[in-house]
């Protein structure tokens, strides 16, 4: 263990060897020890929400719902079974986990606002359940909890124990999330869900997944806190006050953090219960604790752990020197890469047929207007298509629908022979369609290396519990950014980059799903002209080395040196096609593009 | 004849939450804001006017316009004084602004009223109007007839007024209604007060009909943004629908299964919002078609 290097993990340990010090050392501290079971269980709440509102940014306003779902079931089965309920805790996360699963799926289908709402929904619903099931729940009353024939004895200590191996349990299962494959595509999905999409992460599978550990840890505590308490009910079970707090409580300490919920846990525990103690009961603490969430949200919505972290990082900075990047040359560099090595590694489907994607009479309508008027079009394996048309002639419009961004109202799309006109984006990028975006879309947030080690071949278990850099991807990732003369730019953020830079670095994340076709929206709009040579470099390269492009582009003269056959949209529907040389000479082109006026005696190439 | 009572009494309701939902979502129109405060500001303007009527003795329905006005410019200094700051951070923060201040509003008026009910009590609390078989209580007609009006009136407003096409512009585009001249602050300012301008009047309508005490926000609030999920967000016509389906279907619940009535209604929007993820009359957003 190199602890002494790692004093992340050192100040942790020692407040975790005190805190199990506490009851010891202090015999008599039975009200100390109901205070800190009170942060332990608000650091555990915390830190579980975390998993789903700060990792995935989904913000729940109702999770205390699996703490109320852990207190009943241990209730309910202690009182049936004649066990003492802290032994039921595995049931009660099972329980909460269960339910978790069933809202998650119809909840998540909701996006940020109605999420929220019906979060609270969800606890409002199970408060009024609690109420009126008298026979199962022994409604508004609520149900008396038999206490263990050590009670009497042994005060809180035991339950303090157990909810502090909780709390360790917790942190440790956030821990593992965050430096897994999910806790990375979660991290995605809240930077920007449908780009996390596109790069193959199965979003509905990894936000539910999230949404149903988040609710583990609570159902344990909840069996636990019942016993503790020694009755449930449903006000105390279901209280909305207490989900507002630990979404405080994250907030003050630092969303997505390791452990900012559990700092945030024990102050807004600490909070409560010196408001209530010292200001004249709960009315002060509604008061009190309303303006901290209006100062946190106001002056420090990253929390204190990410705000300390950057001001210290200002400090460090102000003193080492800055590190100059000669970006022109690294522009204008060509790499002496060895092509054929990373073609093994960027492409994989030999075996595809000739037409390797199909477009099958594609009719897309947005109301009245139809966008997309019965186009078909093929696109042959091993080449370099164009697709091109004057502005409004439905390019766009096609595209989305090959990449799944729309669904058209008719026709089939179909790649490598599979029909994937109704697939979701994800599948998609996992049966080789690979996409760039006109307006680049990286993950802003993360560095170039995290951006490249994100995309997802596949949606399985095991992917998911894998550590972020388990595999060959950094390796791999490393060649790509080399191959495209981005190697300098690895540890950058995305968001320090220039907009051309970006669409290099899309380009090598779309790699990383080893592509059979790559679509590129717009690749040449909006970067200098040595940037864009680089691009058709690199975009022949990846040709030679096997990869299938389509592109759509407003730069005629890149589409014509670059591509082998071009397809021309005009209102809708496919003008002509043909080779470069076809098209430069194809009056009906020139007039789509420039209207038939142009024709008559004006001088043209 | 049962069936027609019951259907008049969930109408009349279904007024009363018309308007107020039409605060929250109007709110939402154009701020991208849920107005989780709502309940609170609600509760202020109901204890307030029992206060008032209380020490005076005066006619409540009159207080209808001052806690309008009142809660409009208390609406129009939270937009001023917090949410413009935070309103950049998105969603999820601006939803817990107002939690806070839902939960520092709450505390003082504990602190003010006390944790007891208070009710309005003026002459006419017990009266009814028999119209045939038809028995309806005046307090809850009144209420009921007083927010349709008012919504109307609001909604005339939005339709005919410069300064309700800006609004109607800035909710649509935020961007293209500042190009063209209409500054979104302002235009937001405005929203967010005639927001806390319907919860104003609503509070006079709901001291007349019931007792209230500080911590019944959170019912209110359930209920508010019950309607808004159902009718689909930033939707007027949306949220009147989804009044008069909760007003129904409360009054219905309550004559036939008493102690499910809140229960049902959230069934129907889970329901609902399981065929239609965006509310019955929401539209789809951008950042929805992304996927």
């Amino acid at each position: 263990m190199t602890l002494v290097k790692r004093p992340a993990l050192l100040i942790p340990l020692i407040v975790l060897i005190l805190l199990i010090l506490v009851p010891m050392a202090l015999p008599d501290s039975q009200y100390e020890q109901s205070v800190l079971l009170w942060c332990f269980l608000f650091a555990i709440m915390a830190s579980g929400w975390n998993l789903i509102s700060g990792l995935a940014g989904y913000v729940s306003l109702g999770h205390s719902v699996y703490l109320g779902i852990g207190m009943y079931t241990g209730a309910i089965l202690a009182e049936a079974w004649d066990v003492q309920a802290m032994y039921l805790m595995p049931l009660g996360a099972l329980a909460a986990a269960v339910v978790a699963l069933l809202i998650g799926l119809v909840v998540l289908r909701t996006r940020s606002h109605s999420f929220v709402i019906i979060t609270i929904a969800v606890l409002l619903s199970f408060l009024l359940l609690a109420a009126n099931l008298k026979s199962l729940t022994g409604g508004s009353d609520g149900l008396i909890v038999s206490q263990p024939s050590w009670a009497k004895e042994l005060g809180n200590t035991p339950y303090y124990y157990v909810m502090l191996g909780i709390l360790v349990l917790t942190v440790g299962l956030v821990a593992f999330v965050m430096r897994s494959r999910l806790g990375a595509g979660l991290v995605a999905i809240r930077n920007d869900e449908g780009k996390a999409a596109s790069i193959g992460i199965n979003t509905t599978v990894y936000k539910v997944t999230a949404y149903t550990l988040s609710a583990v840890p609570f159902g344990a505590a909840g069996a636990l806190w019942g016993q503790y308490l020694g009755f449930v009910n449903p006000i105390g079970a279901f209280a909305i006050l207490a989900s507002v707090y630990l979404v405080l409580a994250a907030l003050i300490g630092g969303r997505g953090t390791l452990w900012g919920p559990v700092i945030g846990g024990f102050l807004v525990a600490l909070f409560q219960e010196f408001s209530t103690r010292f200001s004249g009961g709960v009315s002060a603490r509604v008061l009190i604790m309303g303006i901290i969430l209006i100062l946190v949200v106001m002056f420090m919505p990253a929390g204190l752990l990410p705000t300390t972290r950057a001001a210290w990082q200002r400090r460090k900075a102000r003193g080492s020197s800055v590190k100059f990047i000669d970006q022109a040359s690294i522009a204008a560099s060509t790499t002496e890469v060895d092509t054929s090595a990373i073609a093994s590694r960027v492409t994989h489907r030999g075996d595809a047929p000739e037409d390797i994607l199909e477009v099958r009479d594609i009719v897309k309508s947005f109301g009245g207007v139809t966008a997309v008027d019965g186009v078909s079009l093929t696109v042959k394996r091993g080449s370099i298509t164009g697709l091109i048309g004057p502005n409004g002639s439905g390019k766009t419009t096609l595209f989305n629908c090959i990449t799944g961004t729309y669904q058209p109202t008719s026709g089939q799309v179909v790649l490598t022979g599979q029909d994937i006109t109704h697939a979701k984006v994800w599948s998609r990028a996992h049966d080789g369609l690979g996409r760039t975006f006109q307006i680049t879309r990286l993950f802003k947030s993360m560095t170039v290396l995290d951006n490249l080690v994100s995309p997802l071949e596949r949606t399985s278990p095991r992917e998911m519990v894998a550590g972020r850099y388990s595999g060959d991807e950094v390796e791999r990732a490393r060649e790509i950014l080399s191959f495209m003369g981005l190697q300098e730019f690895e540890k950058q953020n995305a968001a320090a980059l220039s907009f051309g830079q970006q669409k290099l670095v899309e380009l090598a994340q779309v790699l990383m799903l080893r592509p059979s076709v790559i679509l590129l929206d717009e690749p040449a709009s909006g970067i200098n002209p040595t940037l864009i040579d680089k691009l058709a470099t690199v975009i022949r390269r990846l040709n030679d080395a096997g990869t299938t492009v389509l592109i759509v582009e407003h730069n005629i003269p890149l589409v014509l040196s670059l591509c082998d056959h071009i397809h021309v949209l005009a209102e809708g529907r496919i003008l002509t096609e043909g080779t470069p040389a076809e098209i430069r000479n194809d009056p009906s082109v020139i007039e789509a593009y420039l209207g038939p006026d142009h024709m008559v005696g004006a001088p043209h190439a | 004849m049962e069936i027609v009572q019951v259907l008049a009494l969930g109408l009349l309701m279904g007024g009363v939450y018309a308007l107020l939902a039409s605060g929250v979502t109007l709110i939402f129109g154009v701020l991208d804001v849920v107005n989780v405060a709502q309940g609170s500001f609600l509760v202020f303007s109901a204890l307030f006017t029992w206060q008032v009527w209380d020490l005076l003795g005066i006619e409540p329905l009159l207080l209808i316009p001052v806690m309008g006005l009142v809660m409009g410019l208390m609406g129009w200094a939270i937009y001023r004084g917090m949410l413009v700051r935070v309103a950049p951070q998105g969603p999820g923060m601006t939803v817990l602004l107002m939690f806070g201040v839902a939960l520092a509003l709450e505390g003082v008026l504990n602190i003010v009223f006390g944790n007891k009910y208070k009710s309005v009590t003026p002459p006419y609390f017990t009266e009814s109007l028999s119209i045939g078989d038809l028995v309806l209580p005046l307090p809850q007609l009144i209420a009921g007839v007083v927010g349709a009006l008012v919504l109307v009136a609001i909604y005339l407003y939005l339709r005919l007024s410069w300064a309700g096409r800006a609004l109607r512009a800035s909710a649509q585009n935020r961007d293209g209604a500042a190009l063209v001249g209409v500054s979104a602050i302002k235009s937001s300012a405005l929203a967010f007060a005639i927001g806390a301008m319907t919860a104003g009047v609503g509070g006079v309508l709901l001291a007349i009909m019931y007792p209230i005490y500080p911590a019944t926000q959170y019912d209110w609030i359930a209920r508010l943004l019950g309607i808004v999920v159902l009718g689909g967000f930033g939707s007027i016509p949306g949220a009147v629908i989804g009044a008069l389906i909760l007003g129904l279907t409360e009054s219905f619940a309550a004559a036939y299964v008493p102690e499910w009535s809140s229960l049902f209604f959230y069934g129907v929007i889970l329901l609902i919002l399981l065929f239609r993820p965006h509310g019955l009359l929401g539209e789809r957003t951008r950042e929805d078609v992304a996927v």
